[in-house]
């Protein structure tokens, strides 16, 4: 008992002592700023002073010396001894020392070996070097109260005496003298206790010393203990064990409640409505109380910066202020844990890279203290924390030369990218911008690490910075961890929670709708609004076999359940869910399920899963530590019904997903900026070489699949190449005469599928696939070429398919007779994409008709007052200003144009958008990409205009 | 007999409870002045245990307004500080203490200073 009372005595000493002295640490760069401020320096006092009572009681003279020595110092500035920087300093490295001798404590339970001689010298020094005389004042000053009264016993300590020691003789004549009380025994008592501390002040003598005190206070075994507190305490301290442990219990008390709700609901009158409602509130606001115990000020993270800052001010010779605001704002204790660290680093990269040298400063014109502010608050479910600095802020040229320099980006990748792109840059993994690596920051540990560490627990960091004006970090982080919102998802029978975070939205991918799964070198991915979305099936992740009767079959059925949702995420961009059905059906592999679509970081990607059913709020447990290496669970829950069920860990998955990644180029910032603008000119664009070196590129929505197939495997047919391919022989074509087919090996080949016809486009090299704002600048002469645009920076020549594909097939186009009617057809084509004009601009003067593009509805009717003439019009729908319907509906008001049939051009192609273009005077409704359709549609108009005339 | 211990720190609290619950008191704990003297308001233990340094109000200060307050003569103050040097003494034994230890103190020590003011 004796032995578990003084462990409990020392846990306690530990936390008490840690506790303080990060209070100490940050008092005394308040103090060192204001020497002046007596209260701070009492406070300062006072603390270290404890640690050193306490030491006393617990046999730890290590630590009792160094306490003393740095509590005489500081003694020295209460009796107005002018505070160096020095001698702060000092005292700092002493408190740092009582650090290390604690944790070095904590983990042996025995204070470690070792002296502190070099610290207690100069401590001692400084104390008496601060000028013996000023010491002396000191002696005299420090009792103010009791300084008249006593002034003869102090002429009795002796000179070699440091400061603030007694002799024994002082002590016996003060007591005898204060007060007539009988003080003998008192006097010894106290003389030999006064003897004790005294001692550490001579080091050598103090190893020897054994650790007396203590143990007194732990022998024999104390009576029943009848303690009153009459006092309230303020707090205590309860184990974070407990903590956790009532957490889980909790927990386990919500979801049986659950149960109970559950079984009570679907019983009409139950008598235990009533007490069960109350067990509910009660259970809630328990769980609400633990959730609290849980939180603590984001200002326990930060105790220890303004140490640091100082710290840093001095090594690197700046003057740093740093301002804390909401430090009050409370957050999860594991939270708070998790960010300690990435906090503290992004602090030191403020002080150092951050703000300009002293002068650097004073040549900007600024003051010449620099700044750093740190503020915390609440925002939704959210605690954000601002560091900002009024330093130089992100230099965009640097930062650029360095992503050049370590290979993040390309030259002309970065030139098209926006300053604001380019500072995030410094998240990159391997990026320091600081030009040599103090001993500060610029440890190799950069920003990256701070990135990955914030969003390992959900959060997301940011950077705005306006060069010469100063950089504002953003850390959004979530309040906690314990509980999340979950959507709960299906796959092959099993069911696993995905936080609610990281999932951007909910697409239904079906085999006939926009939205399907194509295959691309093998790996899934979507076509989400221009952009490839690399997928992953989570049962294939996770290789667990579809159970009868689940998988796709059952998706749709799961989908009308009552709880399931539709897309949940931010509601941007509604998903046309069950789009049409077009009746010539394409069997897809597995084109059907619901895409979970997740964004970690950079990453954005698809879960594959078999069903959606709802939203949870969920308790997380953490995975047995037996399973801590699969990485893909981040840990497991019990749902209301009971069930256990594992809960998916984006990062993970984004890992595994990253690893098959099909192309790199998917991932890249550009990429990202525009992966949820839903920009009308963003095309993906498939980037190749063929016959020459410069690049080429079809957009990547005509091309059905990248293949490689043998050469030995080609036949050549009647002058032409053909190959087997999916039990049909598929016509390869050449890019241009240039071109080459490889001798041997793997020819890689771009297939077009069009209705039942397949043609492969060799191609020597497949670069790239990417999202540009297209752009076609010059409108090349050369056969099968729509143009040139600058795809990645490099002029890039887009191939016109449309001319390769009557290459491959004779009967491509049945191309309207135009020499009977000894004129062209003349065709109106208005669409507001630069890409569309020019892509169908060709494919249907190659028809043999004569084509007239505009950009607008207006730029349209302006013509028809100039008293143009068309045969057909071909209209976009989505455009702005004017759309496709309205152009219609206005041509019908005038005369001249009422007559002439119009075709309506879309990208959506869902039944009420083809009702809807019927009514509106559309004779006809084409899919964008349907070239063929498109001619189709030509023919017959044109057809029905010659039976008419 | 009942001892109210007033120190910051948790240890030596629980360090001197250890000792005067041995010596068959019953303790209470107050962390500052401000709380001692509450608890002295409502309640005059028989004997304080009184630290020197401490937040938001000091053990002389606490020291001088407790012996103000109605029946704040009668408890016996141990002043129990580190605080060794000899104007520090006499200005708590000048404020009304009626002893004075040293910290660090152990058993022996508060038995012989209960002794001598009589409280065993």
């Amino acid at each position: 008992m004796g032995a578990k009372f003084l462990d409990d005595l020392l846990t306690e000493f530990l936390t008490e002592t840690n506790e303080s002295l990060d209070v100490v640490d940050c008092e005394l760069v308040k103090f060192e700023q204001e020497p002046n401020n007596a209260k701070i320096l009492d406070n300062i006092f006072r603390l270290v002073h404890t640690i050193k009572g306490t030491c006393g009681f617990l046999g730890l003279p290590r630590l009792e010396a160094l306490a003393h020595a740095a509590e005489t110092l500081m003694g020295n500035f209460r009796g107005g001894v002018a505070v160096t920087p020095d001698a702060v300093t000092l005292i700092l490295e002493s408190l740092d020392r009582i650090k290390e001798i604690l944790s070095a404590l904590e983990q042996a339970e025995v204070e470690p070996d070792g002296s502190d001689n070099d610290l207690i010298d100069q401590l001692d020094l400084l104390s008496a070097g601060g000028g013996n005389s000023a010491a002396h004042d000191q002696n005299d000053a420090e009792p103010e109260a009791a300084e008249s009264e006593i002034e003869e016993p102090l002429k009795i300590v002796q000179r070699e005496l440091k400061p603030r020691e007694v002799s024994l003789e002082g002590l016996e004549r003060a007591f005898a003298e204060a007060d007539g009380a009988d003080l003998g025994t008192a006097s010894e008592t106290a003389a030999e206790a006064a003897a004790e501390t005294e001692k550490p002040e001579s080091p050598e003598g103090k190893a020897e010393k054994p650790a007396a005190p203590a143990p007194p206070a732990v022998d024999a075994g104390a009576p029943a203990e009848k303690r009153e507190r009459a006092v309230t305490n303020q707090s205590i301290r309860v184990n974070v064990d407990s903590l956790e442990t009532l957490m889980t219990t909790v927990s386990e008390l919500v979801l049986t409640r659950n149960q109970l709700l559950e079984m009570v609901r679907r019983i009409e009158d139950s008598e235990f409505k009533v007490p069960l409602q109350r067990l509910s509130n009660v259970t809630a606001e328990l769980q609400e109380g633990i959730m609290k115990t849980r939180m603590q000020p984001v200002g326990n993270a930060w105790q220890k910066l303004p140490r640091i800052v100082r710290d840093l001010a001095k090594d690197l010779g700046k003057k740093i202020d740093l301002e804390m605001s909401g430090a009050e704002t409370e957050l999860d204790r594991q939270v708070l844990e998790l960010i300690k660290d990435p906090l503290t680093h992004m602090v030191r990269n403020s002080a150092d890279h951050g703000l300009e040298t002293t002068e650097g400063r004073l040549a900007a014109g600024k003051p010449e203290t620099g700044r750093i502010d740190l503020s915390a608050y609440h925002e939704g479910g959210h605690i954000i924390i601002e560091i900002a600095d009024d330093g130089r802020g992100l230099n965009a040229e640097k930062i650029k030369e360095k992503a050049v320099e370590n290979e993040l980006a390309t030259q002309a990748e970065l030139e098209k990218m926006t300053d604001v792109q380019i500072q995030k840059f410094i998240f990159k993994a391997g990026f320091s911008t600081a030009k040599e690596v103090t001993n500060v920051s610029g440890r190799g540990v950069g920003m990256d690490v701070v990135r990955t560490n914030i969003e390992l627990i959900g959060g997301s960091v940011d950077v705005t910075s306006v060069e010469g004006k100063g950089s504002t970090f953003l850390i959004k982080i979530p309040l906690t961890l314990a509980i999340i919102s979950a959507l709960i998802v299906e796959s092959a029978g099993q069911r696993f929670a995905v936080p609610q975070l990281c999932v951007v939205e909910l697409v239904r991918a079906q085999a006939e709708s926009d939205h399907r799964i194509e295959m691309i070198n093998d790996t899934p991915v979507l076509r989400l609004r221009n952009k490839l979305l690399p997928l992953m099936h989570l049962s294939k992740l996770l290789e667990i076999e579809a159970a009868p009767g689940s998988g796709d079959q059952s998706a749709p059925e799961a989908f009308d359940l009552p709880g399931a949702v539709s897309p949940e995420a931010d509601g941007r961009e509604p998903e046309p869910q069950g789009a049409v059905s077009t009746p010539t059906a394409k069997k897809f592999e597995e084109a059907a399920g619901f895409i979970v679509v997740i964004q970690v970081g950079p990453h954005c990607y698809g879960i594959v899963v078999d069903s959606v059913f709802d939203t949870e709020e969920i308790v997380v447990k953490p995975m047995s530590s037996m399973l801590r290496e699969v990485t893909i669970f981040s840990g497991n829950t019990i749902l209301g019904d009971g069930s256990v069920i594992l809960i998916v860990d984006p990062n993970g998955i984004a890992d595994a997903v990253h690893g098959s990644l099909f192309v790199d180029g998917l991932q890249n910032d550009a990429d990202e900026d525009a992966a949820f603008d839903s920009t009308d000119d963003v095309v993906s664009l498939l980037v190749f070489r063929a016959g020459g070196n410069e690049p080429k590129a079809v957009p990547l929505s005509l091309v059905t699949r990248l293949e490689e197939i043998d050469v030995a495997t080609i036949e050549p047919s009647n002058g032409r190449d053909l190959v087997q391919y999916r039990g049909k022989l598929m016509p390869l074509v050449n890019v241009n005469d240039a071109f080459q087919k490889r001798k041997e090996g793997m020819q890689p080949i771009l297939v077009f599928t069009d209705e039942e016809q397949v043609m492969g486009l060799m191609v020597d090299e497949i670069v790239d696939i990417v999202e540009e704002r297209l752009n076609i600048e010059v409108t090349a002469g050369m056969e099968g070429v729509i143009g040139s645009a600058v795809v990645k920076g490099q002029a890039t020549e887009v191939l016109d398919i449309g001319h390769y594909l009557p290459k491959a097939f004779d009967n491509w186009f049945r191309r309207p007779e135009s020499d009977d009617r000894g004129y062209s057809m003349r065709v109106l084509l208005v669409d507001d994409s630069s890409f569309f004009r020019n892509m169908l601009s060709p494919v249907m003067s190659a028809g043999g008709y004569s084509v007239t593009a505009v950009e607008s509805a207006d730029e349209a009717l302006k013509m028809r007052d100039e008293g143009k003439q068309f045969d057909v019009i071909v209209s976009d729908i989505e455009m702005p200003d004017m759309d496709g319907f309205a152009f219609a509906q206005s041509l019908l008001s005038d005369a001249r144009w009422s007559t002439t049939p119009i075709v309506a051009l879309s990208s959506h192609t869902s039944p009420a958008v083809i009702e809807r273009a019927r009514e509106s005077n559309f004779i006809d409704y084409v899919g964008k990409f349907d070239r063929a359709g498109l001619m189709e549609v030509l023919k017959s108009t044109v057809d029905a205009i010659g039976e008419v005339a | 007999m009942e001892c109210l211990v007033v120190d910051d720190s948790a240890v030596i609290r629980k360090v001197a409870c250890r000792i005067l619950e041995e010596m068959e008191f019953q303790t209470a704990e107050a962390v500052d002045g401000r709380e001692a003297l509450d608890f002295c308001k409502a309640h005059m233990p028989d004997a304080i245990l009184l630290d020197w340094n401490m937040p938001v109000m000091d053990g002389l200060e606490f020291l001088t307004k407790l012996r103000k307050e109605y029946g704040g003569e009668q408890p016996v103050v141990v002043f129990c500080t580190s605080e060794n040097d000899v104007g520090h003494i006499t200005t708590a034994l000048g404020a009304g203490a009626n002893e004075y230890i040293m910290k660090p103190f152990d058993r022996e020590i508060i038995e012989a200073k209960f002794q001598q003011v009589g409280l065993l």
